[in-house]
């Protein structure tokens, strides 16, 4: 404690070490911070709150804040058992599946978008079954949704593995000795344990499928969410157009990203 | 019989972890496993416990065959090496998480609790978090948590090896107590030879993944069934010999010879024996001493501040270790060193034991 403060209170005097690292460091931040700031100054000049209540802009931010929240669900639900038995179990195969994990990252996203045109597509034998029965997976919220999916559920799998590797086996071994079966003693020691990383996990996978364009604009066009109609608005009329939706944007992801980092550092409640 | 371990062998991939291993502990018996590392008590305790299925043999639980079972279902208690208790609950809370399971009644959690947290002497530390515990407390939490659900069998996994000496100590006190004060089956899994014999009322001792001996610790100690029994259990400096005359029994030991107590059956004269020679059967004489056996030169004199350690070179460089308690001679003297003929293990070039009569 007392060697950290003190430390602290030298600063980088003490620390000469750091001198270059931090250097070059602060260049990155500042290269991040300019344009932020640039784009922000552009504010005082333009109504926003008229801009925003638009009915398009409306719209886009009404089904941006449905179709996120729902990928973000699925990439949970469907991710984090995945994560829990990627981080466990060794078995034949598993590189390949570590692979397809981290394909959705390596692929462009507006290809990605192409890639699940030419699987659910609405000429595709799966696109225009679902189509028939009153379920289009393209060019619907549903298309989003499966766009967001695709390209943003990646990050909540990886942050979540590295969760529960990090989890000392024996923990669960204890657990199971101690009387409770892997369901229960994954609910009880392993989950919470790595819920920060989960939590974490789900922030990137949230603010990835909120901000997520190419693969949306290759699936579902329309209808719009905010990205999508941040393209149509600028087509139309430049930056200044887009400023009221993209401060949306922006203040709707930060707003969620806290609220579930809140969540994610709440003491765990204990059966007793 | 509480635990029968029949015949136990396990593979990972090629190599083989366990070989054919058989023990069995009696109700209330503290039994130690004794092996250096790698000798597959790791895996020995998995299986014992369920968390690995042995690819030959069976473990029984009060006569029950319970190979197949989860460990949910096998009543035993578990304390690892490095501590597994649970950060994101109290110290209270992790003693009381093996009772949900147990099926006791949630308004009895808290006497059941306090009884145990009494026993490992944490009363006092009931609502804080295993992270503010210092070593020793933690291992007594885990201690608490493993034997409240009141297992069949208690398994200390080389539970005291990540602690400094003096802690070490005084927790294998604890230990030794705790364990008579509930009576709890126990096997204590460990590298360090003086643990185990000084805990255990058997010992197991492991080897290569195989079971090298079953026995009380004097026993073992005073007639080690095999050269690496005798080697593990307590310091000795082995020499080679060859027999020099059957009855009485003398051996030739670099250019010297020893009478050793008569033995039941012995290789005839001229067989080459393997001799291992305990530091306190051992000691230092003037170099022209008649009843010394061997001699030699001093090389090296280690102070242990109780005693000495004096390393003395023989004739034929060989290097013995030789305690002594008084002012020990200079690293370069010619001694003498004589051999109580009692403390000296020898077995035949395989290794088979040359008894004592």
């Amino acid at each position: 404690m007392s060697l950290a403060r003190r430390a602290w209170a030298g600063g980088a005097a003490r620390r000469p070490e750091l001198l270059v690292p931090a250097a070059l460091g602060g260049l990155l931040l500042l290269y991040f911070a300019l344009p932020f700031a640039a784009f922000l100054a552009r504010v005082g000049s333009t109504p926003i709150l008229a801009q925003l209540s638009a009915p398009g802009a409306q719209q886009a931010i009404r089904h941006s804040l449905l179709t996120a929240p729902v990928s973000t669900a699925i990439a949970t639900i469907f991710g984090v058992p995945l994560a829990y038995v990627l981080a466990r179990q060794s078995f034949p195969g598993k590189r390949l599946v570590e692979g397809l994990v981290v394909l959705p990252l390596v692929v462009p996203p507006v290809v990605g978008g192409a890639m699940i045109l030419t699987a659910v597509g609405r000429f595709t034998p799966l696109g225009s079954a679902a189509a028939s029965v009153g379920i289009p997976l393209t060019g619907s919220l549903i298309g989003v949704v499966l766009a967001q999916t695709f390209v943003a559920a990646p990050f909540v799998i990886i942050t979540a593995r590295a969760g529960f590797g990090a989890i000392d086996e024996r923990l669960e071994q204890a657990s199971r000795s101690l009387g409770y079966g892997p369901l229960s003693t994954f609910r009880n020691v392993s989950l919470p344990l790595a819920r920060g990383s989960i939590a974490a996990g789900m922030v990137l996978t949230f603010a990835r499928a909120m901000g997520e364009f190419g693969a949306t604009m290759m699936v579902a066009y329309n209808p719009r969410t905010i990205p999508t109609q941040i393209w149509v608005d600028f087509i139309g009329g430049g930056i200044d157009a887009i400023l009221p939706l993209a401060l949306a944007l922006f203040g709707l992801t930060l707003l969620v990203v806290a609220a579930i980092q809140r969540l994610g550092r709440l003491p765990t409640v204990v059966e007793r | 019989m509480m635990l029968n371990v029949d015949g136990l062998g396990h593979r990972y991939g090629t190599e083989r972890a366990l070989d054919d291993v058989s023990f069995g502990l009696d109700t209330g018996e503290l039994v130690a496993v004794l092996g250096p590392s790698g000798c597959g008590k790791t895996t020995l305790v998995q299986a014992i416990a369920g968390h690995l299925t042995p690819t030959a043999g069976r473990v029984r639980l009060r006569g029950h065959d319970v190979t197949g079972q989860p460990p949910e279902r096998r009543a035993v208690g578990l304390v690892f090496q490095q501590s597994t208790l649970y950060p994101h609950m109290t110290v209270g809370e992790n003693v009381a998480y093996g009772l949900g399971p147990q099926g006791v009644d949630p308004d009895e959690h808290e006497a059941i609790v306090d009884e145990y947290l009494d026993l490992v002497n944490l009363a006092d530390r009931r609502t804080a978090y295993p992270n503010e515990l210092s070593g020793g407390q933690q291992r007594r939490a885990e201690l608490a948590r493993a034997l409240a659900p009141q297992p069949d069998l208690l398994v200390l996994d080389e539970p005291l090896s990540a602690l400094d000496r003096a802690l070490r100590v005084q927790l294998r006190g604890e230990i030794a107590r705790i364990q008579r004060e509930t009576g709890v089956t126990t096997l204590f899994v460990t590298h360090d030879q003086q643990e185990a014999m000084e805990l255990a009322d058997r010992l197991v001792v492991m080897h290569g993944g195989a079971v090298a001996a079953v026995g009380p610790p004097r026993r073992l100690y005073e007639s080690p069934p095999t050269p690496f029994v005798a080697s593990f259990l307590g310091r000795s400096t082995e020499l080679p010999a060859t027999i020099a005359a059957t009855e009485p029994l003398r051996l030739a030991v670099g250019g010297d010879e020893l009478t050793l107590p008569d033995a039941g059956r012995t290789p005839p004269v001229g067989a080459s024996v393997r001799c291992l020679f305990r530091p306190h059967g051992l000691s230092i004489r003037p170099p022209e001493d008649a009843d010394a056996e061997l001699s030699g030169t001093v090389r090296r004199v280690a102070d242990l501040g109780r005693r000495y350690d004096v390393t003395v070179e023989t004739d034929d460089g060989t290097a013995l270790v030789v305690e002594r308690r008084r002012e020990p001679p200079a690293v370069g003297e010619a001694v003498a060193v004589a051999v109580d003929a009692g403390s000296v293990v020898a077995f035949t070039a395989a290794g088979e034991p040359i008894d004592a009569a």
